[in-house]
């Protein structure tokens, strides 16, 4: 199973434009590290000080509170009715994962490239950060739809303040507004990448319809259907702030890997969250995945344990008490050991790519990024 | 996809709109509902007449070629809604088997437009306009889609899917427009069909009630506007800017918009005639409480024609062709 896995670990995205060459793992590994820190496992023993969160912090807090700004400007100028359905999602009290990671990444590029005090430049790479932040929340909007869910970030979800009509329409709005901004940005490549990445988002969604018929094949669909729906996002917008940093297609690969990597490794350790956190802590339902039907990787990893669970997975655990005892399955199974394992691979080689850029604080902060995206707990 | 429940129920909609159902206005209903039938009949022909100009256009041609698993998985699901009543079925069934040809004008419109404005009619309408056309009928189809939801105050499991259903193809529509929007490699007119995504979504949340600065009729237009206009408008824009027709493109876009305009107003006067809760339609609230039924549709009929003939005026700044001539034929079979 973690032999599937890898081999889409290698495996750059077809699709992409832009990329020419892909370079191995191996090849990759050859590089001179400057830091000497190859495995993310290593990246413990330099366990950030509170001075030192602090200070990385600050690297990009401005931006993306710019960001967010920018995000409420864009959704103001509309019907008064409309403006808090548009901006429930943008309270600020959510992680502002994607964009840290992809502005820490574009000033990593920036510095690299001698550009980090390009006005324009920061600019219009603060824009693909609205552009990604604006389609998640769309997405969020039109999943809870889908999902019935009751609430998300300790708040009751948007389809429960204003129905199901206004909250489908209200993610149109955000999506046509970020379209606007998006042709600001006024670079045709960028504007194929971000556009991909809307399509990557729904074709996963609708991905979660069915699943493969055999394990690997349920594997492979669960890969893919992460890529498209989760790390596409984070792949595509630091590609497309390396392509605005003017940044060659090596740089460009590795900011395309990092943001895919990071981005599954995320998934990964949401997937475990669903199971062992309590619902206190996540701010949302827990086990939600099951009670939708879905297999994620802790449930396929564990059917390999326990042949059982491939019946249910099959009928998408809709027969009374299948979710439960699936749910005690899959504790007891070490299924969500071989999920941290995963996720700790992808991150190992969001490490790799990290190191080959030139040192700096903006690299300092990435490696510190990897390490607690691994090890949050909610 | 069509059920047989579906082709059955349109079938009884056609018919019943001759029967009158309503006993006391008899007379009166039935010679207006009949009159409908000769408008259905003058709009039928006069876009057929036109895509035999232009050729039909290809509403659905990229997905039937790309995206197969993805259309194959929700196709399992919509089966599934089949006998529900939920909204998407009735709204997916007519935008694949139209019998009053609506679910493709829109970009029949578009690939007129192009047409129209080339001095050498020997030019052929270029396939990015012609990938315009199949945008505006996508994000069209989107905008009915999401727009047939239903609120449940009461969970009902078929029409909870029906709901998840409508999102992920409206979704789907949405994205594959977006992909294709892209590809037109023009960042004008990613923008101009932006803002009218924008536009469809914040219509719903105006409210047709008259206020100080506007009346209620004003509102309605403003909501069109939002809701039909802007997407007419903004595609016949686009269309003329790929055709490098830089001199029309104003006069594209207010013709979008007024023939967006024309044509709603018609819709909502022939469903206002077949509408069996007259005081549910939203006719019925642009006016004061107590005008009678031939008022109302009469003062509406003079809104539908002054968008007709601002369309027409801004046809006539078109070169002759067929093309243009096949668009006056169009919005004149509006009126009646």
């Amino acid at each position: 199973m973690l032999r599937i896995a890898s081999k889409h670990l290698c495996k750059g995205y077809s699709r992409v434009p832009l990329l020419s060459k892909r370079k191995t793992l191996k090849q990759l590994h050859c590089h001179q590290f400057q830091t000497g820190v190859p495995s993310v496992t290593s990246l413990a023993t330099a366990i950030s000080t509170k001075n030192k969160e602090l200070r990385e912090d600050s690297l990009v807090r401005q931006d993306v509170e710019d960001v967010y700004e920018g995000i409420r400007e864009a959704l103001t100028d509309t019907q008064p009715l409309l403006v808090p359905v548009a901006q429930y999602y943008f309270g600020g009290d959510g992680k502002a994962i994607r964009p840290v990671i992809t502005l820490c990444w574009a000033k990593a590029v920036n510095y690299q490239l001698g550009k980090q005090t390009y006005r324009r430049l920061i600019q219009d790479q603060k824009r693909v950060c609205q552009v990604l932040e604006m389609i998640h929340a769309a997405g969020l909007y039109h999943d809870d739809v889908i999902d019935n869910a009751e609430s998300r970030r300790s708040r009751p979800s948007i389809n429960n303040v204003w129905g199901i009509k206004k909250s489908i329409l209200a993610g149109d709005f955000v999506l046509g507004r970020s379209m606007r901004i998006i042709a600001e940005i006024n670079n045709e490549d960028v504007s194929i990448l971000l556009n991909t990445m809307i399509d990557h988002i729904v074709i996963g969604e609708i991905m979660q319809l069915s699943a493969g018929a055999t394990e690997e094949e349920r594997f492979a669909h669960y890969v893919d259907k992460t890529f498209k729906k989760t790390a596409s996002l984070l792949a595509h917008s630091c590609q497309a702030v390396s392509v605005l940093s003017g940044a060659d297609s090596d740089v460009q690969a590795m900011g395309f890997t990092l943001g895919r990597q990071l981005g599954m490794a995320f998934q990964l350790v949401d997937d475990i969250l669903d199971f062992s956190a309590t619902s206190a802590q996540l701010g949302k339902a827990a086990a939600v995945d099951l009670t939708q039907g879905l297999a994620n990787a802790p449930v396929l990893f564990a059917a390999q344990q326990f042949p059982e669970l491939n019946p249910m997975i099959a009928r998408r655990f809709k027969e009374p008490g299948d979710v439960e005892t699936a749910f005690q399955l899959i504790l007891q199974s070490d299924g969500m050991n071989k999920t941290k394992e995963l996720a700790t691979e992808y991150c190992d080689d969001a490490v790799k790519q990290i190191a080959q850029l030139s040192s700096s604080p903006y690299q300092q902060f990435l490696f510190t990024i990897t390490h607690k995206l691994l090890n949050r707990i909610k | 996809m069509v059920s047989r429940n579906g082709l059955i129920c349109w079938k009884t909609l056609q018919s019943g709109c001759i029967r009158s159902t309503n006993p006391v206005n008899v007379t009166i209903s039935r010679r207006l509902c009949a009159s409908s039938q000769i408008c259905q009949n003058n709009w039928v022909q006069a876009v057929s007449n036109a895509e035999k100009i232009v050729g039909l256009p290809t509403p659905f041609l990229s997905l039937r070629s790309e995206a197969i698993d993805e259309i194959s998985n929700i196709a399992v699901y919509l089966k599934k809604l089949i006998g529900t009543g939920h909204p998407l079925l009735a709204t997916a069934k007519n935008l694949v088997y139209s019998q009053d040809k609506t679910n493709q004008t829109r970009g029949l419109l578009v690939l007129l437009v192009s047409k129209a404005a080339k001095i050498d009619q020997t030019q052929d309408i270029l396939p990015k306009q012609r990938t315009l056309g199949e945008i505006t009928d996508l994000v069209h189809a989107a905008h009915l889609i999401h727009t047939g939801v239903i609120n449940l105050n009461t969970p009902n499991e078929s029409l909870e899917m029906g709901n998840k259903m409508a999102v992920l193809c409206g979704d789907f529509l949405l994205a594959r427009s977006c992909v294709l929007l892209a590809n037109l490699q023009n960042l004008k007119v990613v923008e101009l069909i932006a803002q009218a995504i924008s536009d469809f979504s914040t219509a719903e949340f105006i409210d047709i009630v008259a206020n100080e600065t506007d009346s209620a009729l004003d509102r309605w237009r403003h909501q069109s506007k939002l809701r039909y206009g802007t997407l007419l408008a903004h595609a016949c824009q686009s269309s003329l800017i790929l055709g490098d027709n830089v001199e029309l493109v104003e006069f594209g876009k207010y013709f979008g918009l007024e023939i967006a305009l024309a044509w709603q107003a018609n819709n909502e006067i022939q469903s206002y005639k077949n509408a069996k809760e007259k005081a549910d339609h939203v006719l019925f609230k642009l006016f004061p409480p107590g005008t009678p039924f031939e008022e109302v549709i009469s003062n509406f009929q003079a809104v539908r024609d002054t968008h007709v003939d601002a369309a027409l005026q801004m046809l006539s700044e078109f070169p002759k062709n067929d093309a243009s001539l096949a668009l006056c034929n169009i919005a004149r079979a509006l009126k009646y």
